[in-house]
């Protein structure tokens, strides 16, 4: 005969743990042996619940005037009867139960990351992006020093940042072993490596987008973004390898997270610009570029510009006085 | 800006102080200081700003009757936080004799720091002004308050007008505390040759001229009553007018100009600037700085947060043999970002800074070029303003230069700017 379904007992994080099929009705459950299917749980009756059919063929759950009763799932109402569909669950005395009929779907089989990315796991390619990013580090630093080289200076940040990229890599595995029982450590390290990489194109980059174009207004908000993106980046690639959710999901994270960083920092920036300071705020960046390359305005132009600056200063000295006793 | 501040308010630490009056009596024989100080202490007063909720003094100073109608000469700075806020303070006045009362202002001169305050108690004597300079070396007494520790008398020495100043000042050579501030510095007759004002310390000590107190008693001659209100407007008003003297033609195209590396800069725009060089050439630094830096000494007290009047400017030349260019352009960007704060200025005086940047062609290069300003919310009008230029396409050598103003109106931050900029050449 064929089986009409299955009744799974669920772990507290909704793992199976034992599964039952069920080939005939009526079904009685409890913790008498004498049950189809006997729950090991003290808080459950001898003889709790029983599944059958009624006249209209739909499947019913019945307690069998339990101690502890029928509940739903998630509901704390208890009730005498549940009507039972492919995929029902519900709780006895300290213990949920699922029932599956035959045809219920499956989701779609799971592409399996350590054999799909075996290459980008590779310890010769994971070796040889670990040396490159160490030495774009290194490079940056050098050519940020401004006395006389050394190589402890040149390398003491760098291998400093080194160290973190590591220790995080190995946070992230940490977490994947827990939640998906692989370390993917090489992974996560590479995914940190790609994030540092962006980070220096991005600071890169708007280090010249300044230095061509300063008169361009909000240039910050660009950088955020752009900061904002790696870091979604960031999170979504290390969210594939440290847990078991869909692509949909992993990218809602990501946004999340990234969005949450990228307000937090807003609102500070915010706070800090209404709070009066004798700071001027400009860019100084100067970049070693032919003159000829350089967009340029005219003398005069400029001075005509700067009439807008005293447009605003004369409405921040309304302001100021119109908030003074 | 920051450093151009500081350096000023070292230069001249102001005074607050008290003095002597003496009628038109003259002496045969040179009293001694003894018998000055008998003379004319009771002239003399002592200046306290109160205020008024608390009852306590926020600042003291000196002052002298200059006539039998109760009117007194002090330093503006010694009641300036009358003048910006009337309604939270006012003024007593203090006699060795036991004269005391209370005073109201009747005029200000903020550029030469006086002002004419009315007595309500009538003076048993008072001083009088000598507007015609005296001989060098000649002995001359001074007294005040120094540190509120008492009426005072310190004797020195005339020197001469300063050379090459904004604003005359007579130099005398004794020592002048904080608390003699408006006080009277007279010769034995008692004929007042200036009022104390300010010192450098190490008995360097200067005097606003009389002929200035002078000029302002005339003025204030027929006030029967002080203006209604504040005579905030009127400052703002008298530091517009000198800022037009004083900026007008400044960094015109017969400005003399000095090389450094393959650029042509300005320099001692006028006689009451002082210019200095130095350059910063250390084994252990791969590269060189050279810089000249020009200031007026002079400055114009508005209040204790705020100063106005100063012009300075400074050119820093940093030039490299070993850096490579993106190692050389981290520190000239570091160059021309540095000294972004104003060492002075608070919300209730000041608006922020605002900006503006950008990349401009001159007749002979490009340059970058930052323009920063604020506004005095009190004195509307009177803007502080700092203007900085890097040069652009060189690969190991770069100039930053900053002109930094301070209570001038937009129109002159406009008009400098541009003759400073337009003064910046490469050397062909």
């Amino acid at each position: 005969m064929a089986a009409l379904g299955y009744i799974e007992i669920l772990d507290a994080k909704g793992n199976v743990t034992e599964r039952v099929r069920i080939d005939s009705l009526p079904v009685h459950i409890g913790r008498a042996y004498s049950n189809h299917v006997v729950v090991d749980d003290p808080y459950v009756c001898p003889a709790h619940l029983t599944i059958e059919q009624n006249e209209q063929g739909d499947l019913i759950a019945r307690d069998l005037e339990s101690v502890n009763g029928l509940y739903a799932s998630g509901r704390s109402d208890r009730v005498a009867t549940l009507a039972l569909r492919s995929g029902t669950q519900f709780r006895i005395g300290h213990t949920s139960l699922r029932f599956r009929s035959v045809e219920h779907p499956l989701a779609p089989t799971l592409v399996d990351r350590g054999v799909k990315e075996s290459h980008f796991a590779s310890p010769h390619v994971a070796a040889f992006i670990v040396v490159a990013v160490l030495l774009l580090l290194c490079l940056e630093s050098y050519l940020g020093i401004v006395e006389r080289v050394t190589f402890a200076k040149v390398v003491s940040e760098p291998l400093t940042s080194f160290s973190m990229l590591l220790v995080w890599a190995g946070l992230w595995a940490l977490a994947s072993r827990i939640v998906v029982s692989h370390f993917y450590y090489s992974q996560h390290a590479m995914i940190a490596c790609g994030a540092i990489v962006g980070f220096s194109a991005l600071n890169v980059s708007s280090e010249w987008v300044e230095f061509l174009f300063p008169f361009i207004p909000a240039l910050w908000i660009v950088g955020l973004l752009g900061t904002g993106l790696i870091l979604a980046a960031l999170v979504y690639g290390h969210l594939g390898f440290a847990s078991p959710m869909r692509r949909r999901s992993r990218l809602w994270a990501a946004l999340s997270v990234s969005a949450a960083i990228i307000g937090v920092s807003v609102l500070s920036d915010y706070a800090g610009r209404s709070k009066f300071s004798n700071v001027m705020e400009f860019n100084g960046v100067v970049k070693p570029l032919d003159a000829a390359w350089v967009p340029s305005t005219s003398v005069d132009r400029f001075m005509e510009t700067s009439q807008k600056l005293k447009s605003d200063l004369d409405a921040l000295a309304q302001k100021a006085k119109a908030s003074q006793p | 800006m920051i450093q151009v501040l500081c350096i000023l308010t070292l230069v001249h630490a102001l005074l607050i102080a008290s003095s002597i009056g003496n009628s038109a009596e003259v002496q045969p024989v040179s009293p001694t200081t003894p018998e000055i100080f008998k003379q004319f202490s009771e002239h003399v007063v002592k200046i306290e700003v109160v205020e008024s909720g608390s009852a306590a003094k926020a600042a003291i100073g000196t002052g002298f009757f200059v006539n039998a109608r109760g009117h007194i000469i002090t330093n503006y700075h010694v009641v300036s936080k009358l003048i910006h806020s009337p309604e939270r303070y006012r003024i007593d006045v203090s006699g060795v004799s036991g004269l005391t009362g209370q005073a109201e202002v009747l005029a200000v001169d903020v550029v030469y720091d006086l002002a004419v305050l009315r007595s309500n108690s009538h003076p048993k004597g008072f001083l009088t002004l000598e507007s015609k300079p005296v001989e060098q070396g000649t002995r001359l007494y001074s007294l005040g308050h120094p540190r509120d520790l008492g009426l005072t008398i310190v004797e020195g020495t005339y020197n001469g007008l300063l050379q090459h100043t904004l604003y005359p000042k007579v130099h005398f050579t004794g020592s002048l505390n904080p608390g003699m501030s408006g006080g009277p510095t007279m010769t034995h007759a008692g004929k007042v040759v200036g009022v104390n004002v300010a010192t450098e310390g190490e008995q360097i000590s200067f005097l606003v001229p009389a002929a200035r107190a002078v000029a302002l008693l005339e003025r204030t001659a027929k006030v029967e009553s002080p203006a209604a209100g504040s005579f905030l407007a009127e400052v703002g008003r008298q530091i517009h007018t000198n800022q037009e003297r004083y900026l007008a033609g400044m960094f015109s195209k017969t400005t003399s100009s000095v090389a450094l590396g393959p650029y042509s800069l300005p320099t001692k725009p006028a006689d009451f600037f002082r210019c200095w060089a130095d350059a910063l050439r250390r084994k252990e630094l791969p590269y060189v700085a050279v810089t000249h830096d020009c200031s007026t000494d002079d400055y114009v007290f508005v209040s204790s947060e705020q100063s106005s009047g100063i012009v300075r400017f400074y050119h820093q030349l940093i030039s490299t043999a070993e850096l490579n260019p993106a190692q050389f352009f981290t520190l000239y960007s570091a160059q021309v970002q540095a000294g972004n704060v104003a060492p002075f200025g608070n919300e209730e005086e000041v608006t922020p800074f605002r900006c503006q940047t950008r990349n401009v062609q001159t007749q002979t290069g490009k340059l970058k070029a930052v323009l920063c300003a604020r506004q005095y919310v009190k004195l509307p009008g009177l803007y502080d303003a700092v203007f900085r230029a890097a040069t652009l396409g060189a690969r190991n050598v770069g100039l930053v230069t900053t002109l930094s103003l301070s209570g001038a109106s937009f129109d002159n931050v406009q008009a400098l700017t541009q003759r400073y900029m337009e003064s910046i050449r490469w050397r062909r």
